[in-house]
């Protein structure tokens, strides 16, 4: 009896009505795929990618080497080194980040007292040799600058929840 | 013993004790400040207030002491709201940017902030500003806005360093920690007022911003300078040590280091380090592999021994190296046939060789309860700055410190008496003081004639030798109140200073010495110069004892040898006679330096073998009262440096000298003490010494009186860049009784010529009525008088007409 009635069920089509409307449901809903890199994902203002060095508006670098990121970071992937400068103020003379040792935690831009070192949105950069990826306290400084606008706002968004 | 209570449990305290004393005692913190074990009560802090039952009010633990039945509390409601008070008081006018002050992760203020302060500051108005002053070259003031007035500092040098060089100007808000008018702090105990601090105000000049707390690694590590031994704690970081802090320890160093063991280390990565073993050929340095540096030295003395003669080889040592070092390269000389080996660079008289291993000749810890002193030809501050500060306490307790010297230094404590004579008067000097304690205990010994018990066995017997030389001795006025002072106490200590040891009639002071403090039942001690002075006796690295006889430090430098093993020594600085062992070096075939610094064997040497300094080297060192300490390597050695022991062991094994199989200086240490019990070892007892007419030695014209400048002593200290600024280590002057250069027509601040032999330095000349007439101080170990000959003896002075430094 099954066996007759699976034949003339074959003749109806209804499999491939019952997948066809799974198409044309999906075919009608919203679309989620975003078509990177034509279009982006949303972002958090907490987003914590590649890392950046901010300065004063006045141009002063705002670091003054307390150590406690080096000190905090899980991955040990910072190095920091520090002098007094001529001016007598505590100054990195080396500060570097080793991206590939990093594990984006946030811990080093959370225990910064003075909001130097944060992580910015930027999350699309890259290096052609492991070395690439090894941030010195120059580079850090220029990504800061670049982004400034950007991350002044996030961590304007961020203060009230800090 | 008195029964209290503190946050519910029976304690026992002791009478008169304080409150914070029990309750650390009991194991309960009390957070404090100002108050310090080892200094006077101030409570000014107010940190320390407790909740004692039946007071109205909090009570200051550090200042209240317990009475029986009381009843403390530490956390009640009233003592928690008293500390977080007090707590937010201390913090108004502190900066609250603890990351950039260097004292971040080890401040007393910062733990207890967080312990018992409050969570967040309440305080919107202006904080106080204190202006840095610069104090010196060893302290920062940079961050003194950060003080919050415990007076630690303060009290530290009232009490324990001996002079008051900090003070608290002007009042309330107002109150700030200064030095006098312009002047610097110059104690040679001074860095002890960093640790002491419990804020960021007075912070390590030349440690300043160069690490953290928490980054460094702690390695515990000896002296190298003093023969104190004090204990150090290296802090090291990626291979290079940061920082020397103290490491308590009660019997040798209390919680305090010197300037000289704390900044030192700088002088350990000087740029002037050797780091590649260097041949020298054709006149020209060249880096060489350690291969080839090590068997051009054994050929070479292989090619000396077999030529001119194993006695043609010397070593020489300084008694700055470890026990394994000393041991070694006494092992290797007696391996290849001859004993000229010694450590003992600047002594002069070596008569009583054999006799004695001189040393403290009791515990360190013993002094502070000694109630007389007599001390004989001794720097003591510069040479022994913790040995000195424990006689001082001793001082404060009651005890009397005489002195017998040749100048007459400020000690910082009283001294009740003392005799300054020239350094060729020093010998009668003792001889008067015995000679009135003799007359002293026989006149006693009369009057308690009743006693038969005590006429009829005297407490001492003089020799007969000795009283027939004494007879002719006459008694002046400051050797009998010494004698009376020394008399009058219970328990006395002689103690020979490094000058009384160098000094050309050493053996007759030291036995003078000894029959003083047999005769009034003193300890009779030597203040060993260095880290291993003692050491290098024990590990045989003197020319008696095993073998045969070879030549002592003097002798081999007198008839110099073709060649010369030189370990860590730099002649021109560390020998009695700086030109007469500068003078042997060049005229030597070969010149073996093992040293840690490109110095002057430059000129002379022939082979430059990088060793490393103590703190890349693991050894042991034997301290001046004889406790073995031996330590671990803190960091990797410099480069191509390597542990001296090493170097010395593949020399032995290249000169084909059996038993140099070591694996570990550990084992090499074994060897070297093995069956000695070092207790037994030590002996000061000269009485064979046969004496000499007191009189018999009097020079005509002048004589140079020669201390070792403190940041000069050793190869680590003199490239100490801080240390080098301080005043302690100024170029040295000529120094003369005003009466001398008025004969010479010269004035204070004229340029002059001092001549020793052929040699001459010129120098600006002081003057010091303190001097004895017709002595002239001029220091050694000094590369601006290196040139000059030896450290006693004639020198003649010349006036350089009308020129000023």
């Amino acid at each position: 009896m099954n066996k007759l009635i699976n034949f003339f069920k074959s003749f109806l089509l209804l499999e491939l009505l019952k997948g066809m409307s799974v198409t044309g449901k999906y075919f009608f809903a919203p679309h989620v795929t975003v078509q990177y890199p034509d279009e982006k994902t949303p972002q958090s203002f907490r987003f914590r990618g590649l890392h950046a060095q901010r300065r004063y508006a006045n141009g002063e670098e705002r670091c003054i080497g307390c150590k406690l990121c080096e000190a905090v970071c899980p991955a040990l992937a910072i190095k920091i080194e520090v002098a007094e400068r001529e001016d007598g103020t505590r100054r990195t003379t080396q500060y570097d980040i080793d991206l590939t040792k990093c594990i984006f935690c946030g811990f080093c831009e959370e225990s910064c007292p003075v909001d130097a070192i944060v992580e910015t949105r930027v999350f699309e950069y890259h290096g052609e040799k492991r070395g690439d990826l090894y941030y010195t306290k120059p580079m850090l400084l220029e990504i800061g600058d670049k982004y400034e606008e950007q991350i002044a706002k996030d961590r304007a968004a961020d203060a009230k929840y800090r | 013993m008195i029964n209290i209570e503190i946050d519910g449990k029976p304690v026992q305290a002791e009478q008169g004790s304080t409150v914070i004393d029990a309750a650390h005692q009991a194991g309960a913190y009390i957070p404090h400040f100002c108050y310090h074990k080892k200094l006077s009560i101030a409570a000014n802090c107010r940190m320390c207030l407790v909740e004692i039952e039946k007071a109205p009010k909090p009570m200051p633990a550090c200042a209240t002491p317990v009475a029986e039945g009381m009843k403390v509390k530490t956390h009640s409601e009233m003592a928690v709201k008293a500390q977080k008070g007090v707590m937010e008081f201390l913090l108004i006018n502190h900066p609250l940017d603890c990351p950039i002050c260097d004292q971040g992760g080890e401040c007393q203020l910062q733990d207890i902030a967080v312990g018992y302060g409050g969570s967040a500051s309440r305080y919107q108005e202006e904080k106080r500003v204190v202006m840095h002053k610069d104090i010196g070259a060893l302290i920062s003031t940079e961050e003194m806005s950060r003080c919050i007035q415990c007076t630690r500092c303060v009290r530290f040098g009232q009490e324990i360093a001996g002079v008051m060089e900090l003070g608290m100007a002007f009042r309330g808000e107002h109150a700030e920690i200064m030095s006098f008018v312009n002047s610097t702090v110059d104690s040679e105990l001074s860095g002890n007022m960093i640790d002491l601090c419990p804020v960021g105000a007075l912070t390590s000049k030349p440690f300043r911003y160069t690490a953290r707390n928490w980054e460094l690694s702690r390695r515990k590590s000896v002296s190298p300078h003093d023969g104190l031994g004090s204990n150090l704690a290296v802090q090291v970081k990626d291979h290079k040590v940061m920082r020397v802090v103290p490491i308590e320890n009660e019997s040798v160093n209390e919680c305090w280091i010197s300037d000289k063991d704390r900044f030192s280390y700088e002088g350990l990565n000087a740029p002037e380090r050797l780091t590649k073993p260097m041949l020298k050929q054709d006149g020209k340095w060249i880096e060489v592999e350690w291969q080839v540096a090590l068997e051009y030295v054994a050929n070479g003395l292989r090619q000396i021994a077999s030529g001119a003669g194993t006695d043609r080889i010397a070593a020489l040592a300084t008694p700055h190296s470890t026990l394994e070092e000393m041991y070694l390269l006494q092992k290797l000389m007696r391996g290849i046939g001859n004993s000229n080996v010694d450590f003992r660079l600047r002594q002069s008289d070596f008569s009583a060789d054999g006799k004695y291993v001189p040393w403290l000749g009791m515990p360190v810890a013993e002094i502070n309860s000694r109630d007389r002193f007599l001390i004989v030809g001794s720097f003591l501050r510069k040479d022994h700055p913790l040995l000195a500060h424990r006689i001082r306490q001793a001082v404060k307790k009651g005890a009397q410190a005489c002195i017998v010297h040749s100048v007459d230094d400020d000690l910082l404590m009283p001294v009740q008496s003392r005799a300054i004579v020239a350094p060729s008067e020093l010998v009668n000097s003792l001889a008067q003081i015995l000679k009135a304690l003799i007359e002293d205990q026989g006149s006693r010994i009369k009057d308690r004639g009743a006693t038969p018990a005590l006429s009829s066995t005297p407490r001492y017997a003089p020799d007969p030798q000795l009283l027939n030389v004494l007879k002719d001795v006459e008694v002046g006025s400051a050797a009998a109140a010494i004698a009376k002072s020394l008399a009058s106490g219970e328990r006395a200590a002689v103690l020979l200073g490094n000058f009384a040891q160098q000094h050309p009639q050493a053996a007759q002071i030291a036995m003078l010495a000894g029959q003083i403090a047999t005769l009034c039942a003193a300890k009779f001690g030597f203040l060993g110069e260095a880290a291993n002075s003692v050491g290098g006796y024990l590990a045989g690295a003197v020319p008696f004892g095993a073998g045969a006889q070879g030549m002592n430090a003097a002798q081999m430098l007198e008839s110099p040898r073709k060649a010369y093993v030189l370990l860590n020594v730099e002649p021109e600085l560390d020998c009695a006679n700086p030109q007469q062992a500068v003078a042997a070096m060049h005229g030597a075939d070969m010149v073996v330096a093992l040293s840690a610094y490109k110095h002057q064997a430059t000129d002379y040497a022939d082979v430059l073998l990088p060793v490393a300094p103590f703190t890349e080297t693991s050894g042991t060192f034997i301290s001046t009262e004889g406790r073995v300490q031996s330590f671990k390597g803190a960091v990797k050695p410099l480069d191509e440096a390597r542990p001296a022991w090493k170097v010395l062991r593949v020399l032995g094994n290249l000169l084909k000298v059996s038993g140099f199989d070591y694996d570990t200086s550990e084992a090499v240490r074994d060897e070297a003490l093995a069956g000695v019990d070092v207790a037994a070892k030590l002996n000061n007892s000269l009485q064979s010494v046969p004496i000499l007419n007191p009189q018999s030695s009097i020079l005509s014209g002048l004589q140079r009186v020669a201390d070792v400048p403190i940041y000069f002593a050793d190869a680590v200290v003199r490239r100490a860049a801080s240390l080098q600024k301080t005043r302690d280590a100024a170029t040295p002057c000529v120094v003369m009784h005003g009466s001398e250069l008025r004969k010479l027509g010269v004035v204070a601040g004229d340029m002059v010529k001092v001549h020793q032999g052929a040699a001459s330095a010129r120098l600006v000349v002081k003057a010091d009525d303190s001097l004895p007439a017709a002595t002239v101080r001029v220091a050694a170990g000094h590369p601006v008088t290196a040139g000059l000959g030896g450290m006693f003896g004639a020198i003649t002075v010349e006036s350089i007409s009308g020129e000023r430094a």
